[in-house]
């Protein structure tokens, strides 16, 4: 009886240690994490993540397929891009980008109009997400992205509406921007705010800057975009180096271009001694000779020829300059020459909101030359004033092919701008690379395999070389 | 219900009743072994009767009975006794060994000591002295071939490596494949950390917890397989359990202390050399070019003179160096391993203490492995009734110099990091006064490459890691019986880490460092009380209840310092950029758990189980989970009484069990995360603070607010045979698993602005069938041979995923390879092959250039084998013992990117093929479209440009396919011969045994159809599932010694 009593009481005091379990186990919540977050400390995160991203895979990667740079690595300008290779450029763009300003955007619709603010520039960097992103792949979720509740599997968006789309984004944005009460607003801290510091006068123009940047694309792929573009030239654009959008890198290790860490990681100090990146052949065709200045800012060793399509640059070849290969080189997300040289070339072809195209053209010219031989942070070479306005005013009235010239130089270190110019004007003429399995340059990127995993609605992927819509081929 | 148990107390008071009006006396008396020890805890029974008694710690009983009734005798590993009383009140009893059952007494889960002939399902013993025959300083390896059912992977040849062991194939889709590691009855962490948070950049492969466990000191490994046989340990335990039992103190000869000394000196050298071409020079198009490290495409070797010899840059003739010279950089690796322990017994008190320590020095230059391993455990029988134990080990690593492997870093150097015409030996010095890297290399446009001896001697990649696990356990039996015992386990991890890129090294110039800090502790407690009884003759009960605690807390504190001042010092005021990193996870389980085994004439045994977890990292009110099993063993042999010089011993077993498995910490709740990094391609990352600002962001993952449990359900059945005496053993078991629930964070379309939810998805199943064979064909005189041979075909099928979910990835390795889980298949190789012609299967050669073009990712095999076995042999010959351990993985395939980058660089030989000639890929196959539909086919004869545009072209666009092999292979793994001195020779001396051996590990490969490489390398640690993926490893070893033991 005992022994039963004490074998039942042992079982039962084993039962019984369990009562007081439930405290020690509610201890599920991460110390380390927040559960909201202050738009100052989200939006760091997206322009430095998009730049971090966007320099090293786009910049070090698609520079050669616009062929403003000769040769890269794991380059896909040979026909068939990799679906393992454009997946991080995916995810950084609609999740750690879109994802996060769609949270803040849904936070300051939230608090009201006093964080129009925040809310605007959640909007425009969107848009300028998406435009990207039609860029790349052409079609791709818009209407139905960033809404996994009622859209676990997006469908995709033909380019027209997407642009249309983001059209109506930066209008959304400058809406929000102009009914911001006067007082009360959220304060918006200059580190929160990497482009502009929180002056939303700036990102009003860039905003209406970009939107330019889609109806160029919009007209030219065939839509009646006339009165948009009317509307937009009567706003505020660009005009500038001082509104140019841009993220600063210190140059400080932790803030350095990756341009120039791609070459410190696995080469040497610099690029002209390693010989990574050089000039590509429309560079040196357009520059070599021509007395603009941006070819002594470029192109280092330049007395000898460029290194060609598809070869990397040696002792044998001019190289890039370490005046623009540098660990403080700014990553450019638009400068007042591509708005300049898009009214040239508006005015040309008989818009006369865009004004005079002989004086847009040499705007532009001028303001791309001062930026890389005065304006640019951490310039290193400079080019005077005198020695520009010389060049510029000895330039002749441009034709059309001059204004596509320009502007894509003007869009040297910008990737997917450049790529979108010479997709769009077909300017300047590229050559399809010597060991390229495609019948043309690259125009498109397949969809990244975990987008097509997860996403039954992804479409089937065209050939690299099959134009997007808004080329209008 | 009161009335109930009134009753059957009534009941029992009856019967003691009835007893206590007997005819009795008391009979006493002794129970010895064979060797005339006294044997405590006999258990001595009134045959007929309840009545029974256990003999005391001086091996003596006392117990009331009649004359004529019988007393039966036993004892776990002895022969069963039976006595008739006669006249006499003194009954000693010699007992006799039983040798078939000593060997099959095994510990079960939760530390529970079963005889094999009663347990449901299979389990596999390997015993100390196996592991120690050839040792190991990773205990995973030394199972390598000697256990059924099980796939052992190690990442090559680094000092303090990680070895995965997966038991029965793989069950789970995220991560979580790993078995339960028990010490001693005390759960202690398997877990490996990647050295530099990833398992591809460069990765420093660091061991896994369970490395550290002592084969000195381990009395037997038991693998437990199916959820049967790990149920009790609950949700943990879903991929298995090994469960390790250190040796108890033992007296000498004679009585007094036991001393031992077992000592090895091994000397390692490269396991596998590349076919090295010797004929061509470093170069491009048969160019010249002193600086082409691993890419030997240069003009031929005739002698000529260049003006710039490789690193001196000096004018000399170009001469081929043998095998590249790998032998001038890889050394001669040396490991001894020191085991010095101390034990007694009596029947008061065991006690052993162990000293050992390990030290290597690594092939790779600059790697060496310090360890010194104290261990203790003790026992005092107190009284009758009162026991405790006190076991702990602690272990001290200092590892130094671990290579790097997988891609973008400076510091890793594999096969194809040597040049025909580089002599090694010109690399030294690499270091000058002032503490700059010196001979350098240099290519024909001026670029430097870093001095192999300055990455292996400058950057060093340090760990130094202390350990302590142990227990304590109290056990208290008021009575015959019973018995309830306490036990608290912990397993405390201490773990530095310090990789370094000194300043000067071309790729890191300004110098870097990470510095990591890493704790793990774990804590376990038990309370367990059991109760056995036979309720008749023939029927035995043993019940147990128990309850468990287990909280495991994960901290790991990491500082990167990027731009040093001074290049020595790796300290974060030394650099220009500290990042720190903070992780903390902390997970808490209760168990209550209870099994009833219930015997029958001891030749059938029914035991059920049961266990409710509660687990922390689960909803609060959806946290508990219940797991059953039920198993059966019934020996037919003694049922049906057809024992036979044929037939011994014949059981057939069955089993079933339900078991569940949590999830990790803090997957429930939505926020948003510190940031430190912004990432980059190529690891070209940026960091937080930036131009002043903090950067926060939101999960990535929806996490799951319902989450419920991973569940398990398996079941098993075997037949263990002991034919001819027990000179022929065979165990076969079939099992099948099904793995529903598993809580997975699957990937959703990116474009919904996340990319991962947390969810119960999927289905994985486990199908397979397991072979054991034991025997001893020879028994001459002397001579006896004794040979094992296990086979094991397991199938891990991925039955389902999620709908409009394709694939899953498991792991991801550079260039494009992927190991994924698609349903209807096993975790498969996801890469690119070359684009073929449908009707031939012919690589489609572009015609425009000759060379083949890639085709469409798609998986391209099983990374997992399709069978593994092993083969042990035991030669003995009075003193003389040889054993021999062959081991074999079949099937499935892998991707060496080291392959690879040998072939790209021209540096092998199969690369010699009409290096100057024209170059036609005569695999290929033109075709031409013929507009309607059809094509014209004609066998390629459009030449590439050189052989060189062939090697190099063939891994275009990422295609993987020409480096993926069949994994297969079989190793000669381990031979050991040792002499033991017979006693004669030994004399009177105080030494009381001596054994002399040589040993050899990983000695020959004997099968594999992969290339220059061991097939065995793996990139990922044991912490991934990466199977099937190599990349730039560190060359694995043949290692060959000798041992003395000695016993005083």
């Amino acid at each position: 009886m005992k022994r039963i009593r004490l074998i039942l009481l042992s079982f039962a005091f084993i039962l019984g240690s369990l009562s007081s379990c439930d405290d020690k186990l509610d201890i599920n919540t991460d110390p380390l994490v927040a559960t909201s977050a202050d738009p100052n400390a989200v939006l760091p995160y997206v322009f430095v993540q998009y730049s971090s991203r966007k320099v090293t895979e786009l910049g070090t990667r698609i520079c050669d397929v616009p062929q403003y740079i000769s040769d890269t690595f794991n380059s896909p300008k040979n026909g068939r891009t990799s679906i393992f290779l454009t997946g991080n450029t995916w995810g950084m763009m609609y999740n750690q980008v879109l994802g996060n300003l769609s949270l803040v955007k849904a936070d300051a619709a939230a608090a009201g109009p006093t964080s129009n603010n925040v809310n605007a520039i959640a909007t425009i960097i969107s848009a300028h997400i998406f435009y990207e992103l039609t860029s790349i792949w052409e079609d791709v979720p818009f209407t139905e992205a960033l809404n996994g509740q009622e859209f676990p599997f997006p469908n995709f968006d033909d380019q027209q509406t997407i642009l249309n789309g983001v059209v109506a984004m930066y209008d959304e944005a400058i809406a929000l921007i102009d009914s911001t009460p006067s007082s009360g607003v959220f304060a918006i801290t200059p580190a929160g705010d990497q482009w502009y510091g929180g002056d939303m006068a700036s990102w009003r123009i860039l905003a209406n800057s970009l939107k330019l940047r889609a109806l160029m694309l919009l007209r030219n792929g065939g839509a009646n975009v006339d009165a948009q573009i009317n509307a937009t030239l009567s706003q505020p654009l660009m005009t500038s180096n001082g509104q140019a959008a841009y993220l600063r890198y210190s140059g400080q290790p932790g803030a350095q271009n990756g341009m120039l860490t791609i070459i410190t990681a696995f080469f040497g100090p610099d690029n002209e001694s390693q010989n990574v990146f050089g000039p590509g052949d429309p560079i040196d065709a357009l520059l070599r000779d021509s007395g603009d200045p941006r070819y002594d800012l470029w192109v280092a060793r330049n007395d000898l020829p460029a290194p060609g399509i598809d070869l990397f640059p040696d002792n044998t070849t001019s190289v890039l300059s370490n005046n623009i290969i540098r660990a403080d080189l700014p990553d450019m997300v638009m400068l007042p020459a591509e708005i300049d040289l898009y009214k040239a070339e508006l005015a040309l072809e008989g818009v006369t909101a865009a004004g005079n195209a002989e004086t847009n053209y040499r705007n532009g010219v001028r303001n791309s030359i001062t930026w890389w031989g005065q304006d640019i942070p951490g310039v290193i070479t400079t080019v005077s004033t005198a020695d520009i306005d010389a060049y510029v005013n000895s330039l002749p009235a441009p034709t059309l092919e001059d204004v596509y010239n320009q502007q894509y130089l003007a869009a040297f270190l910008q990737p997917v701008l450049s790529w979108n110019h010479v997709r769009r004007n077909q300017f300047p003429v590229l050559e399809t690379p010597p060991a390229s399995n495609i019948s043309t340059i690259l125009k498109r990127f397949n969809y990244p395999p975990d987008e097509v995993g997860a996403n039954p609605n992804t479409p089937a992927n065209p050939e690299t070389d099959v134009p997007m819509w808004f080329e209008n081929l | 219900m009161r009335t109930h148990l009134n009753g059957i107390l009534t009941l029992i008071l009856a019967f003691v009743v009835h007893l206590s009006f007997a005819q009795e006396k008391t009979v006493t008396g002794n129970v010895t072994d064979q060797t005339g020890t006294p044997l405590p805890g006999v258990n001595v029974l009134v045959v007929g009767t309840a009545t029974g008694t256990q003999t005391d710690f001086d091996g003596n009983y006392s117990i009331r009975a009649e004359v004529g009734q019988v007393l039966q005798f036993s004892y776990i590993g002895q022969k069963t006794a039976n006595r008739t009383i006669g006249a006499s009140d003194v009954i000693n009893v010699q007992m006799e060994e039983d040798a078939q059952a000593l060997e099959e007494v095994v510990v079960t889960a939760l530390g529970i000591q079963r005889e094999a002939r009663t347990l449901g399902y299979g389990t596999d013993i390997v015993e100390g002295e196996d592991l120690v025959k050839a040792r190991e300083t990773n205990i995973v390896n030394s199972l390598q071939g000697k256990v059924t059912g099980v796939q052992i992977t190690n990442t090559g040849g680094n000092l303090g490596g990680s070895s995965k062991i997966i038991i029965r194939g793989v069950s789970s889709l995220s991560g979580r494949n790993n078995p339960l590691w028990v010490v001693d009855g005390v759960l202690i962490n398997d877990a490996q950390t990647p050295g530099n948070g990833s398992r591809i950049t460069g990765t420093r492969d660091f061991a896994n917890g369970a490395s550290v466990i002592n084969p000195d000191d381990v009395e037997s490994i038991n693998v437990l397989k199916g959820a049967a046989a790990t149920a009790l340990y609950g949700s943990r335990a879903a991929a298995g359990a090994i469960i390790v039992t250190t040796k108890r103190g033992k007296a000498g000869e004679g009585g007094g202390a036991r001393v031992e000394l077992n000592s090895s000196t091994r000397f390692e050298s490269l396991f596998r050399i590349p076919d090295y071409q010797q004929e061509y020079a470093m170069g491009t198009q048969g160019q010249y070019d002193a600086g082409s490290v691993g890419f030997d495409w240069g003009p031929r070797i005739v002698g000529q003179t260049v003006d710039n010899l490789p690193i001196t840059g000096e004018s000399g003739p170009l001469q081929a160096v043998k095998d590249n010279g790998i032998r001038d950089f890889f050394r001669t690796g040396i490991t001894r391993i020191n085991n010095f322990s101390v034990s007694d017994a009596n029947e008061k008190f065991d006690y052993r203490i162990s000293l050992t320590s390990t030290n290597q020095e690594g092939i790779l230059p600059g790697a060496s492995l310090d360890r010194i391993t104290i261990g203790l455990n003790a026992g005092v029988r107190h009284n009758d009734k009162l026991e405790s134990r006190f076991g702990i080990q602690y272990t001290t690593t200092q590892s130094r110099g671990t290579g790097a492997s997988g891609a973008n870093d400076p510091n890793i150097i594999s096969f194809a990091s040597f040049s025909s015409n580089l002599d090694q030996n010109l690399f030294k010095p690499w270091i000058d006064e002032s503490g700059n890297q010196i001979n350098l290399i240099t290519n024909n446009q001026g670029n430097v490459s870093n001095n192999p001896f300055w990455i292996r001697n400058e950057n060093a990649n340090d760990r130094d890691d202390d350990r302590i696990f142990g227990n304590f356990q109290l056990t208290f039996k008021p009575f015959d019986g019973f018995a309830l015992t306490a036990r608290v386990g912990a397993d405390l991890q201490d773990d530095r880490r310090l990789i370094e890129n000194s300043k000067g090294t071309v790729g890191r110039l300004f110098g870097d460092f990470i510095s990591d800090n890493i704790r793990r502790n774990e804590i376990t407690s038990d309370i367990i009380a059991s109760y056995n009884t036979n309720i008749t003759d023939d029927i035995s009960v043993n019940v147990l209840g128990g309850m468990q605690y287990n909280a495991r807390i994960f901290e790991r504190q990491q500082i990167t310092g990027v731009n040093l001042l001074i290049p020595e010092l790796f300290s974060p005021a030394n650099a220009e950029q500290a990042i720190p990193v903070r992780d903390f996870t902390e997970a808490r389980l209760f168990g209550i758990y209870g099994s009833a085994e219930f015997g029958y004439k001891n030749w059938a045994t029914l035991t059920l189980t049961a266990r409710n977890d509660f687990s922390s990292t689960l909803p609060t009110d959806n946290n508990s989970y219940f797991y059953p099993s039920a198993s059966m063993a019934f020996v037919f042999s003694d049922a049906f009484n057809i024992k036979s010089d044929f037939l011994s011993f014949g059981k057939i077993r069955a089993s079933w069990a339900k078991v569940g498995n949590d999830t990790d910490a803090y997957l429930l709740n939505f926020n948003f995360n510190p940031i430190t990094v912004a990432t980059g391609q190529y690891s070209l990352n940026n960091n937080f603070p930036f131009n002043g600002a903090l950067a926060y962001s939101a999960s990535a993952t929806i996490p799951a607010a319902d989450l419920r449990p991973e569940e398990q359900t398996s079941y098993e059945f075997g037949l263990d045979l002991k034919l001819f005496n027990g000179r022929l053993g065979l165990d076969m078991a079939y099992f099948k698993n099904q793995n529903d629930d598993q809580i997975l964070n699957i990937p959703i379309p990116e474009t919904t602005g996340f990319a991962f939810r947390t969810t119960n998805v999927g289905r994985v199943d486990q199908e397979g069938f397991e072979i054991s064979l034991e025997a001893t064909p020879l028994i001459i005189g002397d001579f006896t041979w004794n040979t094992g041979i296990n086979f094991s075909r397991v199938e891990s099928e991925v039955v389902s995923l999620t709908e409009g979910l394709d694939r899953v990835v498991i792991a991801s390795g550079f260039n494009s390879v992927q190991v994924v889980a698609e349903p209807g298949k096993e975790f498969q190789l996801y890469a690119f092959p070359h684009l073929r012609d449908e009707e031939t299967g012919r690589p489609i050669i572009d015609p425009n250039t000759g060379r083949r073009q890639a085709g469409q990712a798609t998986t391209l095999g099983s990374v997992l084998p399709d069978w593994t076995g092993g083969w042990v042999n035991s030669f003995s010959y009075k003193g003389f013992n040889l054993s021999t351990t062959i081991d074999v993985r079949w099937g499935g395939v892998m991707k060496s990117s080291t392959v690879e980058a040998l072939q790209t660089g021209g540096l092998v030989k199969e690369t010699l093929l009409n290096r100057e000639g024209t170059f036609i890929d005569t695999q290929g196959i033109i075709l031409t479209d013929n507009g309607d539909g059809t094509f014209t086919r004609r066998d390629n004869d459009v030449p590439l440009l050189s052989a060189q545009d062939f090697w190099t072209s063939l891994n275009d666009n990422s295609v993987a396919e020409p480096y993926i092999y069949d994994a297969s292979f079989i190793k000669l793994r381990e031979v050991g011969l040792s002499y033991t001195f017979p006693s004669r020779l030994l004399g009177d001396s105080f030494i009381k045994g001596l054994t002399f051996g040589v040993e050899g590990r990983n000695l020959l490969l004997l099968y594999s159809e992969v290339p220059h490489i061991d097939p065995e390398a793996t990139l990922f640690g044991s912490g991934a599932d990466g199977f099937g993926i190599e990349r730039a490893s560190i060359p694995s070893t043949r290692s060959i010694g000798f041992n003395v033991k000695l016993t005083f």
